[in-house]
């Protein structure tokens, strides 16, 4: 039986997938690569049937990437789980490090690490999160999803234990499955990178109206689940209203900087959609979104990227870690 | 590797758990018991701990019966697949017969076979439910809401979940009729006769057997509409289609009637009567003028009276 399971889910990219199998090969000691292939109509297969040492998987009906990640968690038998995109790519050794962390702290069930992103044209930036917080992270993990999902490693047991993924709720499954988690069970954290993590550029419809579309199923999520799970219920009052305060005044920022870089781009209707949202959602915590962006350190990284329309990337992630940077009341 | 993993989900009934674990224990030779405590806040880990043999998993939070399944599924090792309710019995040696009829044929997904109704104390009432098919290709009559598969009598090979994915927990109550459909709509289906299990009813006044059966009839007439865009149903003619779902809706829509009619009101209970009618009205209005339904209603209500 192998030691470590790596769930690679995949769908009609096949120019990418070979290196994220590669990466996943080389990235520990006895590791077990499973590449599930979400029906893809293109030569994903052909390509999965002529990689030697993988275990394909394929799916005849799509099931979405939490879907194809569960039947991933089926078809493994590692005693450690990780999952990994087809377009992200885990860095050499770095599973057995992070397995050799989690066999030193047997209480804690999950281990996550630092990501680099990259964007599309190949430029990296720092890595993130800038701070990786360890032990019980349940609270600071409500507010914001700081977990970059191909760097987490968990153990084989606690799936079990608070269920398998959600297939309900696109986009935000793994968010979801990692507060089920943290709830019951210390993490661990580590400060260096394991993988080097593809974001779609600001351009690309991804970015766009997707981005509207889960913040407002975040929001759904934490009032309709995760308030609802025990440790959030016997909380004290003050406790779950703080949970809320900042949960929202985090997706007022990101609605806030989502309109910004809409208008920079001159594209009034995604601007909108979120100017309306932000307004629908949150009209109070405007207040003191304004209040933190008139702060030197932001002013400064929007000036930077109203130089050019080049770096509005780059300004994001440093506005990123400005605001992880910052310490939260 | 085992051969058969039996998947038993059970919540706060550890007295009748044993039972179900040690019927499950004789229905094969090589069988692998998994017993998946959805969140129970009794003696459940308790008695599991008494029992041997079996692999006992705890979800720490209620994951419903599809999601407890799931688990199963995931912590399975064997190459078929069961489902057995906690209060429900296997009959011995019938995981046997099923797995040698799935070896048989590798084109198909499941193998579904009859039950025994049985009362509270597993006492049978000599009714004994059987598949309505021959076999074979059972998508159409499956996504008809026209052949009932019981978890209880089906025997699943594990593959077909990596064709078709996993239960769908959106929809408990009735995730067992959409993986059954999802699986019909690419392999094949076997149908034997012979009873393979015994299926405990649920008492008459319990709340499960009353208006819970109008909510998940009601949730399968919604839910219909998804299945209807599978692609083997998408490609058919939507003449073919509008026929599924009229067929269904009237089949369903009867159901309840005749559940009001028989079932609730010769025992005097009106409410849940009313509202499998109310139910029945929405989805089908035309049920009004269709004589079928009244007929069986002013049949039980005339019997009714006469006893009286």
């Amino acid at each position: 039986m192998p030691k470590a399971s790596i769930i690679i889910t995949t769908y009609n990219r096949p120019h990418l997938l070979p290196r994220a199998i590669a990466s996943a090969c080389a990235s520990g000691q006895d590791v077990e690569v499973i590449v599930v292939d979400d029906a893809s109509s293109d030569e994903t297969a052909s390509i999965c049937q002529s990689t030697r040492g993988i275990t394909y998987v394929r799916l005849d009906r799509n099931q979405g990437v939490a879907g194809a990640r569960n039947v991933g968690l089926v078809a493994s038998r590692g005693e450690y789980i990780s999952f990994l995109d087809d377009d992200d790519v885990r860095l050499p050794n770095s599973l057995d490090e992070q397995i050799e962390a989690l066999r030193k702290t047997p209480e804690a069930m999950l281990c996550y690490a630092k990501a680099i992103p990259a964007v599309a044209s190949g430029k990296q930036s720092e890595p993130y999160p800038a701070h990786c917080p360890q032990g019980d992270i349940f609270w600071k993990l409500l507010v914001r999803n700081f977990i970059p999902c191909g760097t987490v490693v968990v153990r084989r047991t606690c799936v079990s234990r608070v269920g398998l993924l959600d297939d309900s709720i696109p986009g935000i499954d793994d968010w979801d499955i990692w507060i089920r988690i943290v709830e019951l069970f210390p993490v661990i954290a580590m400060e260096m990178p394991v993988i080097i993590w593809r974001q779609s550029t600001p351009a690309s419809a991804q970015g766009s109206s997707r981005t509207v579309e889960l913040i407002a199923l975040g929001r759904r999520r934490f009032r309709d689940h995760w308030m609802k799970l025990p440790r959030a219920v016997n909380a004290t009052r003050a406790e779950r209203h703080e949970a809320w305060r900042a949960f929202s005044r985090n997706i007022a920022e990101h609605l806030t900087w989502e309109t910004l870089s809409a208008l920079r781009q001159a594209q009034a209707g995604r601007g909108l959609t979120s100017a309306q949202t932000l307004l629908r959602l949150h009209p109070g915590a405007l207040l003191s979104v304004l209040r933190r962006w008139t702060r030197a350190s932001t002013i400064i990284t929007l000036m930077t990227a109203g130089t050019g329309r080049n770096d509005l990337a780059n300004a994001k992630t440093r506005f990123k870690q400005i605001r992880s940077d910052a310490p939260r009341q | 590797m085992p051969r058969v993993s039996v998947i038993i989900p059970t919540h706060d009934r550890p007295q009748l758990l044993t039972r179900a674990v040690d019927s499950a224990r004789v229905s094969a030779v090589d069988v692998e018991i998994i017993v998946v405590d959805d969140a129970s806040s009794d003696g459940t880990a308790a008695a599991c701990a008494q029992l041997t043999g079996i692999k006992y998993v705890r979800a720490e939070r209620n994951q419903g019966v599809a999601g407890a399944r799931n688990i199963g599924i995931f912590e399975s090792t064997a190459k078929y697949v069961a489902f057995l309710d906690d209060d429900d019995l296997r009959l011995p040696g019938s995981l046997d017969m099923q797995a040698d009829l799935l070896d048989q044929h590798q084109d198909a997904g499941f193998v579904c076979g009859a039950m025994i109704m049985a009362d509270q104390d597993y006492q049978p009432t000599g009714e004994i439910v059987r598949p309505r098919h021959a076999g074979g290709d059972a998508f159409w009559e499956l996504l008809e809401l026209d052949f009932p598969v019981m978890p209880l009598c089906t025997l699943i090979r594990k593959d077909c979940f990596s064709t078709v994915g996993l239960l769908n927990r959106q929809v408990t109550s009735i995730d067992d009729w959409d993986i059954f459909t999802r699986i019909a709509e690419l392999y094949s289906v076997i149908v034997v006769d012979e009873p393979v299990g015994v299926y405990r009813q649920p008492t008459p006044f319990s709340g499960q057997g009353s208006s819970a059966r109008a909510i998940q009839l009601q949730l399968a007439t919604r839910h219909q509409l998804k299945l209807l865009q599978l692609p083997r149903a998408a490609a058919a003619p939507l003449m073919q289609r509008r026929k599924i779902r009229r067929r269904a809706i009237r089949r369903v829509s009867e159901n309840l009637v005749w559940n009001a009619g028989a079932k609730y009101l010769p025992q005097g209970r009106f409410s849940p009567a009313l509202a499998n009618v109310a139910v029945a009205l929405r989805l089908d209005p035309l049920i009004a003028v269709r004589p079928n339904g009244y007929k069986t209603v002013a049949k039980k209500l005339i019997e009714k009276m006469g006893v009286r």
